[in-house]
């Protein structure tokens, strides 16, 4: 009995690995020569962000975390899609190494929250 | 544009006496002046939506916190021609960054106080107000926070801040110019750099033949320039990179010259690669037909950078994807040349400024 319901919690922890019951959400962000999409709708930590490069150059992002911390995408050439799981709740910006006009600032809440999903 | 904002540039273009030459004067509206399509000649087809990429902007941009006044030019133009914002008290901004040498110095690398030759080659200051990044580094966001590095670099003003400061605080004469751009903040760092942010914003290319072919004057430039100038768009790659009506992207790229300098790269975690030896592009407009050219002086001649980019620099790591081996015959190498000196403006007429 003590095994059926240690198997049955593990099964639910697999199912709900993230946000305290909700799923991590996928994203996708298109990059178009100079400018990023507007990056809408709740972004959460364990979220993945795909940054997809239509343009025709190449670009290499960065994310900005709250906390300081940084995440890099590498060198993109164009047509290459990378992505990014969200790590830090707060304020947050993608800029990019080659191009620094290219910025844009979003909020990434906490992971444990599922309101709204 | 509106009538207001006319009216305040054309206040700018008094004080400097700068006229139609600075390149602030109302532009067409963007694709007001030519319909259809444009021919350069029998045979050569130039599309209207490639020209009008080039076309100039009507305004010249200053941020919220800054904006521009003809007493912060008047100010600015002032600091920037006085050499005791140095620790000798022999160089000024304006010997580096000279209107003679459109706005640069001709060396192969800058010198300051100490006369040791500085790393890199002197940018020109033209355009500057369009930057989103400065340096050839980009390590400043703005000319707010690009003034303050040549006056406390070691090698090229040498002061400390607070010293150049009190040098201006010390000069009776500088204290009405402060009250009338500033009024009742003071002769203090922010607004002395304020000033020379606001004074080299006005700065701006005069217009060129280019300008003028780009607004429809078909006679403006040759048919070698204008065959050049789809070399530099197609064969040629060069407007991968200089783009815009600045003829540059803002941006960083290694362009495979032999330097162990690192630029961007000394900003960047040593992860990302792509900023090893990567510097800013620089704008084309008004560059000196004599050279030298690149961030570090190396190129003598337009022919030995055209070479340079056939080559398709030094492969490594870092090389910019934009860096591709190209091609071009010996008429597309002379279009090419004969289009980039249709880039060269009128010189700004600026009046020197009386020091107090």
């Amino acid at each position: 009995m003590r095994l059926t319901t240690a198997a049955m919690m593990a099964m639910m922890a697999m199912a709900l690995p993230l946000s305290g019951g909700a799923s991590a959400a996928e994203h996708t962000v298109v990059l178009h020569h100079m400018e990023l999409d507007k990056i809408e709708g709740e972004m959460r930590v364990g979220d993945v962000v795909a940054f997809d490069n239509r343009s025709d150059m190449a670009h290499n992002l960065y994310l900005t975390y709250s906390d300081g911390t940084v995440d890099n995408l590498d060198t993109q050439v164009p047509g290459v899609t990378r992505s990014l799981t969200l790590r830090v709740a707060g304020p947050a910006v993608i800029r990019c190494w080659i191009h620094p006009i290219i910025k844009s600032e979003f909020v990434i809440l906490d992971g444990k929250e599922d309101a709204g999903r | 544009m509106t009538e207001s904002r006319f009216f305040i540039l054309l206040a700018f273009a008094i004080v400097l006496t700068v006229g139609t030459a600075a390149g602030v004067a109302p532009r067409s509206p963007v694709g007001s002046s030519i319909v259809g399509p444009v021919s350069a000649s029998p045979g050569v087809y130039v599309p209207e939506e490639l020209k009008v990429k080039y076309r100039r902007p009507d305004e010249i941009p200053a941020p919220p916190s800054n904006p521009l006044t003809p007493e912060k030019v008047e100010l600015g133009k002032t600091l920037f021609f006085d050499p005791r914002l140095s620790r000798t008290g022999s160089v000024s901004c304006a010997s580096c960054h000279h209107p003679g040498f459109d706005w640069s110095d001709g060396l192969k690398r800058g010198v300051g106080v100490t006369g040791v030759p500085l790393p890199r080659r002197t940018p020109t200051v033209l355009n500057a107000a369009w930057l989103s990044a400065l340096m050839w580094d980009g390590r400043a966001a703005s000319l707010e926070q690009q003034a303050v590095l040549p006056i406390t670099a070691e090698h090229e003003m040498g002061l400390e801040l607070d010293e150049a400061v009190a040098n201006v605080q010390a000069i009776k004469g500088y204290a009405p110019l402060f009250e009338a751009a500033y009024p009742g903040e003071g002769i203090r760092a922010e607004t002395m750099l304020g000033a020379l942010a606001s004074f080299q914003r006005t700065l701006v290319s005069g217009e060129a033949p280019f300008d003028r072919w780009i607004d429809g004057d078909e006679a403006a430039i040759s048919e070698a320039a204008k065959r050049g100038f789809l070399v530099f768009n197609e064969a040629g790659r060069c407007s991968k990179c200089h783009s815009s009506w600045r003829f540059t992207d803002d941006s960083f790229h290694d362009i495979g010259l032999e330097s162990e300098d690192l630029g961007r790269g000394e900003f960047a975690p040593p992860s990302v690669v792509i900023m090893q030896h990567a510097f800013k592009t620089p704008t084309l407009r008004d560059f000196r037909l004599s050279g030298p050219y690149m961030h570090d002086g190396s190129m003598a001649s337009l022919d030995e950078v055209i070479d340079h980019y056939e080559d398709g620099g030094k492969k490594r790591p870092s090389l910019s994807p934009e860096m591709q081996a190209v091609t071009l015959s010996a008429q597309e190498r002379a279009d090419l040349i004969a289009y980039l000196k249709t880039l060269q403006g009128a010189p700004l007429d600026v009046t020197m400024p009386r020091l107090p």
